[in-house]
């Protein structure tokens, strides 16, 4: 009955069950952790030049350039269970054909509380181009500053830091100088 | 070495064995009734995988354990991560959603019949510097038909078994036969 073996296997037992109930009691408590920060984010500059992408190496299409700037407190989102922040700014807007378009133009991993206070002042990371090729008679678009939290374990969270007050409209594409 | 072993299993006759094997059997039965329920429940053919390759690194390392759900009714949003399985490759990868285009559904009488939009999608992996084009496999665009689950929970770690047993399938036996044996020779 008490062998070297069930005794093993009973604190092995009791160990693991220990360890579950602790990591499940560390993801509850992030449920008190519902911090919301808000930031600002401005558009300071679009253009449209024309140009080529890996994707369609060959055709001629329009490619938007967009200067931005944002200034957001994070440190409050970072709490014992954040492993990281992933940051993203995402247009937004329907196009004439009413295709309706999210499209990711920046993104920055935040790891520590320290780096938590953003404030950058940059150009869109990936391409910029719209399903049709042109940017011709799309109509203004939204861009908004979201967050996801991502834990030592448990849920992921997802949240809205800033946006645009007006949608921002894309100018003509003028030739590349 | 086995000798006691052996006279015990005589002592404790056929009737015993068939009681291991049975109580063998429901435990395998009822793990396959969790998986299958839980499939059921979050509409994704498999609700929890583990992450195989580095390119969501520094969030999801190799091993880690990712819970995901599929909802029949909710679209995908950018920044969502999303498990995919494009036809003809055999490992279903992870990564986040950087662009979504939401085509509305061509004619009026699929208008008129309420159709949600089609989704074309396009991710990239936080690691990774490009977006997952050569991982399409001559596919423009990612679409719902593809995609296996949303990620909405993580567990560090606990998939390493899975891997280590792939890696060396001597490992995925050892177990397999001392599990049987054990079930098999126990006392209650």
């Amino acid at each position: 009955m008490h062998s070297i073996f069930s005794r093993i296997n009973n604190v092995s037992a009791l160990l693991s069950s220990c360890t579950m109930a602790l990591l499940a009691a560390i993801a509850l408590s992030t449920l008190v952790f519902n911090a919301d920060p808000k930031g600002d984010l401005a558009i300071a500059s679009i253009k449209v030049y024309p140009g080529t992408t890996r994707r369609y190496a060959k055709t001629k299409q329009d490619l938007a350039f967009v200067n931005f700037n944002i200034t957001a407190d994070l440190t409050p989102l970072f709490h014992w269970n954040t492993k990281q922040l992933f940051l993203y700014l995402e247009a937004e807007y329907i196009n004439a054909q009413g295709v309706k378009n999210d499209v990711v133009i920046w993104d920055r991993i935040v790891r520590r509380k320290e780096d938590a206070n953003i404030n950058v002042a940059g150009k869109n990371k990936y391409n910029f181009r719209e399903l049709s090729a042109s940017f011709k008679n799309v109509p203004p678009a939204n861009y908004s500053l979201k967050y996801n939290v991502m834990p030592y374990v448990g849920y992921l969270t997802y949240g809205e830091i800033a946006k645009t007050v007006e949608p921002v409209a894309f100018p003509r594409s003028q030739p590349r100088v | 070495m086995f000798t006691e072993e052996i006279k015990a299993f005589r002592r404790l006759g056929f009737r015993h064995v068939l009681l291991q094997a049975l109580n063998f059997a429901t435990v395998i039965a009822s793990g396959l009734m969790i998986w299958k329920g839980l499939g059921i429940i979050t509409n994704s053919e498999s609700p929890i995988v583990v992450v195989l390759s580095g390119s969501m690194e520094p969030a999801f390392y190799r091993g880690d354990l990712l819970f995901l759900t599929n909802p029949v009714s909710e679209q995908y949003k950018t920044g969502d991560i999303t498990v995919y399985k494009i036809p003809g490759a055999d490992i279903p990868i992870v990564h986040r959603v950087l662009e979504t285009h939401d085509v509305p559904p061509k004619g009026r009488k699929a208008k008129e019949a309420g159709e949600p939009a089609s989704q074309l999608m396009l991710t990239k992996g936080d690691n990774n510097y490009v977006d997952d084009l050569e991982l399409y496999q001559g596919l423009q665009w990612l679409e719902r038909k593809h995609i296996v689950g949303k990620v909405r929970g993580f567990l560090p770690y606990v998939g390493y078994v899975t891997i280590a047993m792939n890696d060396f399938p001597q490992l995925k036996y050892a177990l397999l036969g001392v599990l049987g044996l054990l079930a098999l020779l126990q006392r209650e």
